[in-house]
């Protein structure tokens, strides 16, 4: 067991087109290799290791982080089947990450958390030239 | 709806405060965020106190001490701040923080009396926890009628002969660059206190607010003082930044020592009667200068050790203490294995985390940059708590701006409402659009997260708890090369526009770097020991030396920064 903290995997559902749910598996190095100071996995939250993959191996990963601490819930997911926040959650072996409610999805681990949809403007009148032709 | 009457650029108590007066004077507010409302920013993170004297606190139906009156809370303030506070902002908070705290009651905030809170003469203040803060406040704004902009990324304020007239930025959820007007704009962004990458803060606070308002003309005012925690972790990664062990130690009157490589009970060197209880700015720089003197940790720290004490010490705090679970859950942490790790006999490794901004946008009572249309309030602004801050003032700190600059905002929007609408001349709005999506359309160079790690070890290295001329000297150097020869360089990995981290990642260090080389010119320009300043290579702060406001500003038509200093004024209390 111990070999399993030094390098891991964790399969992510990737949510990128409308209706695509595709299980990708990462496989990650030891902490030290990535970069992270933690002498194994367990001492990562499931936050860290998405953040580092977006940087050194899926630039297109998305994912919502805030607090760090478990407060703010923006990080919330599905882990092992249960909806927790990432941030709090230590990375353990072949661990899997699927978005907290698949109606609620927006890409990959984000979804529609907003506390204010009511009353939120998605758009304005756009200026001319404002927008991407 | 646009134009706006008036725009609040954050959604933490600050934004939310102001957004909620502004509407009730009738005016149309929008509140943009870069990411959701009611969730992020630093409210939700923080303890909760809000400070107010006694004879309020009673008034307010409060057990308060009927002794404890606004002038001796003034000075309390005051004197903690190193006499550096701008004292009209100061008298503005204690006066007003009743009407505010009173409101926030009647919208249902749970609030409780505190205890004693260390610097405070007297038992002072309410706290309402950071989410139950932020619960009332997005309730109260959503009740009144204030409309909302998420995952938006504001980047620049648009302006016209020198007025501001809207804000431009990147919606993050499609990846569109859009302009956003009003008549009046609020910055209400928070302080800078993630370009630490040791920190107690959220993920995204990069001075956006603070680089906005300098280019569009407005100072900023001491800028190198920052509030440190002391004895936060270091490690592991999962656990960085967090207060734990300050919590389970000092701050609860735990005689924990700390300890440096060489086992040495270190504080006698720093505060020999008070050691480990000292006041946390003192604990923060005695930490930090053991690692400046090459007496640190292997993970850049120093150790702190319950290990001379009997283990049912810490088994028995969880039931004297309410600042834990039973089964050591903290925050949405299980602490269970480092205590663990603490009831075996280690140390832990702990040091300063970066905590609040002290400086930021300088404004009058009113809420006004200066800058035509330009208000700012909260922890973006600065020169309310001059050296250091005392607990629960921040919480008094932006319920009152907040209220002042919602109502400076709109008394000016609807003022003008009847003038014509200025929209962004179309030249500028090519700028602008440009800037923000060069790094975007960049295909190679620089990957932004690189530069925000590069950005995190150069501040966390010079402008620490401690700090030294030569090294402040060296990352100005460094902070001006990447700004002028790297910033041109930053390029995204992934072509989808929207949910592009690498984007937002782009734009915030383009945020980060004016406000990290105003942090640096203002330390460097402060060469001795000041509140939260500490500079190891010039001590105190000589009794005779002129008390001075540090200030920075841009040079007009062009891209630098200046600093500038200016007598501090004492209109209500004079250092003895």
């Amino acid at each position: 067991m111990k070999a399993n903290l030094a390098s891991m995997t964790m399969v992510i559902h990737l949510h990128r087109t409308p209706g695509d749910d595709t299980p990708s598996t990462y496989n990650l190095p030891s902490p030290e290799e990535a970069g992270i100071g933690a002498s194994d996995w367990s001492g990562v939250s499931v936050s860290s290791a998405l953040q580092y993959l977006q940087r050194a191996v899926d630039p297109a990963l998305a994912f919502s982080l805030s607090c760090r601490r478990g407060l703010c819930n923006v990080c919330a997911m599905r882990i092992d089947g249960v909806v927790t926040t990432a941030c709090t959650t230590p990375m353990r072996d072949g661990i899997l990450i699927e978005p907290a409610r698949s109606k609620l999805l927006l890409r990959d681990t984000v979804i529609e958390l907003s506390l204010v949809r009511r009353a939120r403007m998605d758009a304005v009148t756009p200026l001319a030239g404002e927008r991407d032709a | 709806m646009d134009p706006w009457d008036v725009i609040v650029i954050g959604s933490g108590a600050a934004g939310l405060v102001a957004a909620w007066h502004a509407r009730a004077a009738g005016a149309n507010v929008l509140v943009v965020n870069k990411s959701l409302v009611g969730r992020s920013g630093a409210t939700i993170t923080s303890g909760g106190g809000v400070s107010v004297s006694g004879r309020t606190a009673i008034e307010l139906g409060f057990d308060a001490n009927p002794d404890d009156t606004d002038e001796i809370f003034f000075a309390d303030t005051i004197r903690s701040g190193s006499f550096l506070s701008d004292q009209r902002l100061v008298a503005a908070m204690v006066a007003g923080v009743g009407d505010e705290l009173r409101r926030l009651i009647t919208d249902g905030a749970k609030v409780s009396a505190t205890k004693h809170a260390p610097g405070h003469s007297s038992g002072r203040g309410v706290r309402i926890p950071g989410p139950s803060m932020q619960r009332v406040v997005t309730t109260a704004a959503l009740h009144a009628g204030v409309r909302f902009r998420e995952d938006f990324q504001s980047t620049d304020l648009l302006t016209r002969d020198g007025a501001v007239i809207g804000v431009a930025g990147l919606d993050r959820r499609t990846g569109v660059v859009e302009a956003l007007h009003g008549r009046a704009i609020v910055i209400a962004t928070g302080g800078a206190t993630s370009n630490w990458s040791l920190r107690t803060a959220p993920e995204e606070l990069s001075g956006d607010g603070h680089a906005m308002a300098l280019a569009a003309g407005a100072d900023l005012i001491e800028m190198e003082m920052l509030q440190f925690l002391p004895c936060c972790l270091v490690a592991p990664d999962m656990w960085r930044g967090l207060q734990f062990p300050w919590i389970l130690g000092p701050q609860s009157g735990v005689r924990a020592w700390l300890l440096n490589r060489y086992g040495e009970r270190f504080m006698a060197r720093w505060d020999p009667e008070r050691m480990e209880l000292a006041t946390r700015d003192v604990v923060a720089a005695a930490s930090a200068a053991e690692v400046f003197e090459g007496r640190g940790s292997p993970n850049g720290g120093v150790y702190l050790s319950w290990a001379h004490l009997p283990r049912d010490i810490v088994d028995n705090f969880p039931t004297w203490s309410r600042s834990f679970g039973a089964d050591w859950r903290w925050e949405g942490f299980d602490m269970t294995p480092l205590v663990e790790r603490i009831r075996a006999g280690h140390a832990i490794e702990v040091a300063p985390a970066a905590h609040f901004s002290l400086g930021g946008i300088r404004v009058d009572v009113d809420g006004s940059t200066g800058v035509p249309n330009l208000y700012a309030c909260g922890e973006a602004t600065g020169g309310v708590h001059g050296g250091n801050r005392l607990s629960g003032n921040a919480g008094a700190q932006v319920l009152v701006q907040g209220k002042a600059a919602g109502r400076s905002a709109a008394a000016l929007a609807l003022g003008g409402s009847q003038e014509p609408v200025n929209l962004v001349a179309h030249e500028q709005w090519r700028a602008v659009q440009a800037r923000i999506k060069a790094p975007f359309e960049r295909q190679d160079g620089i990957a932004p997260f690189d530069m925000k790690r590069r950005l995190g070890q150069l501040v966390d290295g010079a402008l620490g708890a401690v700090r030294d001329g030569a090294g402040l000297a060296k990352a100005l150097d460094e902070v001006r090369t990447i700004s002028h020869d790297d910033i041109s360089r930053l390029a995204c990995r992934n072509r989808d526009a929207g949910w592009n981290r690498d984007w937002s990642d782009a734009l915030e260090c383009m945020s980060a770097l004016p406000v990290i080389e105003s942090a640096l010119l203002s330390a460097l320009a402060r060469p001795e020991s000041l509140g939260a300043h500490r500079r190891h290579d010039q001590k105190e702060q000589t009794a005779t030396t002129t008390l001075e406001h540090g200030l920075i500003s841009r040079q007009a038509g062009s891209h630098a920064l200046l600093h500038r200093v200016e007598p501090v004024e004492f209109p209500f209390l004079a250092p003895a």
